[in-house]
């Protein structure tokens, strides 16, 4: 018998959060999007930031970043020197729906955001204009209702589908009032929210009835329908969702707490009817660009700035699938929007293009897959649809659609007055949309890790003229990235002489800059000048946290951390700094615990997995520890320390084959691994040295007098020559190592009072020091040190605190001493 | 007719038709233009 064909209908829900799904699921009100996390698998799915919808549903059909991908914010310049709505025009890249169309497989495209004009391709294509009923603010009456060129592929299919959109005057009272129980004592004629709840009911359903239409009537490989709804109702209804937000008018509470829900519920009744409509064969998914904030994290206002209400959106969307060879009633972790183009061509045993920035979320099968890769679909000339060509553009239908940004929020209305006019308004109105545009892009590089590509762009659009706030933000942010902290100190002081940013929110920027500088005294007391304003920012908090655990001040930055989970209970930076407080204070079941806790809020959350994996490490439980590290060396392999410890397990379990393994991908690192010795001065350093030496271990270091070695530890030639197993480097200057290097320190613990004791004693013989001072200095120096190591990516670090350790199987390994008794 | 059973329509509409999708539209906006031309034709209002 031959083997069924294998089918996926993509549903693609913008804004979907689990914390509303699973309310409403527990409550019996979504019963398809249960049957579907019962069968089949469910996960969040992290977002990119700017979390922009077209941005982001164009990512999630490409597999591609916004910056290779070229949708960037919600308009764009029409080419003749006005605006109009993002469209596809700007895609440099294929979509799926190409990469089908190139295999021979049929697809049905319907309402994905940007998809005007559609595409010649092999299947149905329906834009994202299809279902607008507005010209700039006008509502088009039923009957003057046409739809606009470049929306139906094939054209022939426009009077057919055409008649399945449903519009807002259709709407009845008794399709609203599920939405409003209450509708009818509103007035109707004062009430604006009404209307718009028709609208965007109208809307969604005209979707669904056409992609209904065509899983019934075409033959097809892959349906996928996008629905914008759920965001517009949760932008304009979930500050009435409940509990009441404070401030809030109890009776208009009372009228529309039951939108967002309704909302819900609605598409779970859509999803309902395409279930039917599927059989076993068919892979169904439901996906979401990012979450929504339901709860006690919804903003209490909405910057009015461009894509101001995006700050509504939550980091993490909905993905659930089901069908054949998909796992059944599982979790998975770690996926993102950029996994799921990824996902379908797996699906479909096609390769994955290498240069894709998404991966296939191969934990969603039954059973192991095979997957392919090809260099890039970017080099298959194969057809893959064109775009229709509109030769005149509908004007009326871009100021109908710019019209939506705008109610939304999104965009400016000056952007749309603008639209269509030809003056000299209208070009500096383009100006400003490519400026946007342009802000969004340094964002998209900024999130991809290219903060270099992201300080360059923003340097060059940023106009001290007409100083935006978001602009200089990141451009402070990214110049702290790249460590250029002169330049974020001149913009800090600029925002400051001018005063476009309230003085505690500079504290914070300048709390970075003074981290990156090794200012951490500077650091610390603007960060909690900063808390005692915004004693509810958890962005402050969890700064805090960290530089106090950069202090070794870890009771304080655990204090700091359950500060953070009184405002958010689940958050993983929290989690994770309270694990790292626990780890650092030796206690590793605890540790575990809360780091657990963190990658399991987030799984894609490497520095955790490392901190699980050192936890284990130093419990001894190498074969989890391995597994730890080798989850970072899958989600993140950049992380070149995780190689080395993994080298360093596999050591002490005498895996030769993968001692192998990692021993030459550890020897292609750039320049050199150097093992260090360090900690303040005393009898501890000392003896640990003693006792190294003893055991066999080489030490560039004279026991005798370890302090009178003269080094300059940042000359090149001076490291390369040594040849011991272990250099002695003295505390104050760790941060003058070069960093083209790697390094492993053996960091010894001693209590500054320990080392003032030792200088004292050997003070009776040179020069008596006041104890004060050589204890806030020698704690000035100590921190110094450990919060430049915090900021260095090519550092190990191993806490050595009783000479016991020195014999630990891990020690020997980090330190690779292979003749240590 | 949905899977060989007829279903009622209420002209107003309801959400269980529209959620029908194609074959629930189709037939709600039949429902409403019944309806329409029974009200315009004999005078009763709805």
């Amino acid at each position: 018998m031959a083997e069924k064909k294998r089918k996926v209908l993509l549903v693609g829900w913008d804004s979907a959060d689990w914390n509303m799904i699973d309310k409403l699921m527990a409550n019996g009100l979504m019963p398809a999007m249960k049957k579907l996390v019962d069968n089949g698998v469910r996960g969040r799915i992290a977002t990119l930031d700017p979390p922009l919808s077209p941005m982001l549903w164009t990512s999630m059909a490409t597999g591609f970043r916004p910056y290779k991908h070229g949708i960037l914010g919600f308009v764009e310049g029409d080419g003749a020197g006005g605006v109009r709505p993002i469209s596809s025009y700007g895609r440099k890249v294929n979509a799926f729906w190409n990469i089908f169309t190139k295999e021979g497989l049929k697809s049905n495209i319907v309402g994905w955001w940007p998809s005007n004009p559609v595409e010649s391709i092999n299947g149905v294509m329906v834009s994202n204009l299809f279902q607008h009923e507005k010209a700039g603010g006008e509502v088009i009456a039923l009957e003057d209702w046409k739809i606009p060129p470049g929306t139906i592929y094939p054209e022939s299919y426009t009077e057919r589908l055409a008649e399945l959109r449903v519009h807002p005057q259709e709407i009845t009272g008794n399709l609203i009032m599920p939405f409003v129980p209450k509708a009818v004592e509103l007035n109707k004629k004062e009430d604006k929210r009404l209307p718009i709840i028709a609208r965007f009911l109208a809307h969604s359903t005209s979707l669904h009835a056409v992609a209904t239409e065509l899983m019934e009537t075409e033959e097809w490989d892959i349906t996928a329908v996008y629905h914008d709804a759920l965001d517009h109702f949760s932008h304009g209804f979930m500050k009435f969702h409940a509990p009441k937000m404070e401030g809030l008018d109890q009776e208009q509470f009372e009228f529309y707490k039951d939108v967002v829900n309704g909302a819900y519920v609605y598409h779970d009744m859509m999803l309902d009817r395409l279930l039917n409509m599927v059989d076993d064969d068919t892979t169904v998914i439901v996906v979401s660009d990012h979450g929504f904030h339901s709860d006690h994290l919804r903003p209490k206002f909405i910057p009015k700035v461009p894509s101001g209400p995006a700050v509504e959106h939550a980091p993490y969307g909905v993905f659930a699938i089901m069908g054949p060879g998909i796992k059944k009633g599982e979790q998975i972790y770690g996926a993102r929007v950029l996994d799921l183009t990824p996902t379908l061509l797996s699906l479909f045993d096609l390769p994955i293009g290498k240069d894709m920035d998404g991966n296939p979320l191969m934990d969603i099968y039954d059973h192991p897959k095979e997957v392919k890769y090809i260099d890039s679909w970017e080099n298959d000339e194969r057809f893959g649809g064109e775009l229709v060509i509109v030769e005149k553009a509908d004007k009326a239908t871009n100021a109908a659609a710019l019209q939506q940004l705008i109610d939304l929020g999104y965009i400016d209305d000056i952007v749309a007055k603008n639209a269509g006019e030809s003056d000299d308004a209208l070009d500096k109105n383009l100006k400003n949309v490519l400026k946007e545009n342009n802000y969004y892009l340094a964002k998209s590089y900024s999130n991809g890790g290219k903060y270099d590509e992201c300080l360059e762009l923003l340097l060059e659009i940023e106009d001290k003229d007409k100083p935006d706030f978001r602009f200089l933000i990141d451009i402070i942010d990214s110049a702290c990235k790249t460590k250029r902290f002169k330049l974020a100190e001149e913009y800090i002081a600029y925002v400051r002489k001018n005063e476009l940013m309230a003085e505690r929110y500079l504290d914070v920027l300048e709390a970075q800059v003074s981290i990156g500088l090794n200012e951490p005294g500077k650091a610390l007391m603007l960060l909690e000048r900063a808390i005692e304003e915004f004693p509810d920012s958890l962005q402050v908090l969890i700064d805090l946290g960290k530089l106090l655990l950069s202090l070794s001040e870890f009771d304080k930055a655990e204090s700091v951390y359950r500060e953070c989970l009184k405002i958010d209970a689940k958050n993983v930076y929290a989690f994770h700094g309270i694990g790292i407080s626990f780890l650092r204070r030796e206690n590793y079941e605890v540790a575990l615990e809360y780091l657990l806790l963190a990658v399991d809020g987030l799984f894609h959350f490497p520095i955790a997995h490392i901190h699980i994996g050192e936890t284990l490490a130093l419990m001894k439980d190498y074969e989890n520890a391995i597994h730890a590290f080798e989850i970072v060396e899958a989600i993140a392999p950049v992380y070149k320390k995780t190689y080395r410890w993994l080298l360093d397990l596999h050591e002490i379990l005498g895996n030769k084959e993968r001692v192998e393994h990692y021993t030459n991908l550890v020897s292609k690192f750039h320049g050199g691994d150097y093992r260090i010795i360090t900690g303040l001065e005393g009898d501890k350093l000392i003896q640990a040295i003693k006792k190294l030496k003893s055991s066999g271990v080489t030490v560039n270091a004279n026991i005798d007098d370890i302090y009178d070695n003269n080094r300059n530890v940042s000359d090149k030639e001076w490291i390369e020559e040594i040849k011991e197993d272990l250099i002695y480097v003295p505390i104050g200057l760790i941060p003058s190592l070069i960093m083209q290097y790697s390094y492993r320190i053996l960091y010894v613990n001693e209590a500054c009072e320990n080392t003032m004791d030792f200088i004292n004693s050997k003070s009776k013989i040179r020069k008596k020091t006041l104890d004060h001072e050589l204890l806030e200095g020698l704690k000035k120096q100590e921190n110094r040190t450990r919060v430049w190591m915090n900021q260095q990516p090519n550092l190990d670090i191993l806490y050595l605190n009783d000479f016991d350790d020195l014999t630990s199987k891990l020690f020997v390994s980090f330190i690779g001493g292979s003749n240590l008794a | 007719m949905l899977n060989g059973k007829p279903f009622e329509v209420p002209p107003g509409g309801s959400l269980g038709v529209l959620t029908l999708g194609s074959i629930g539209v189709r037939a709600w906006k039949k429902a409403k233009a019944d309806w329409d031309k029974k009200n315009k034709d004999g005078g009763e209002k709805a």
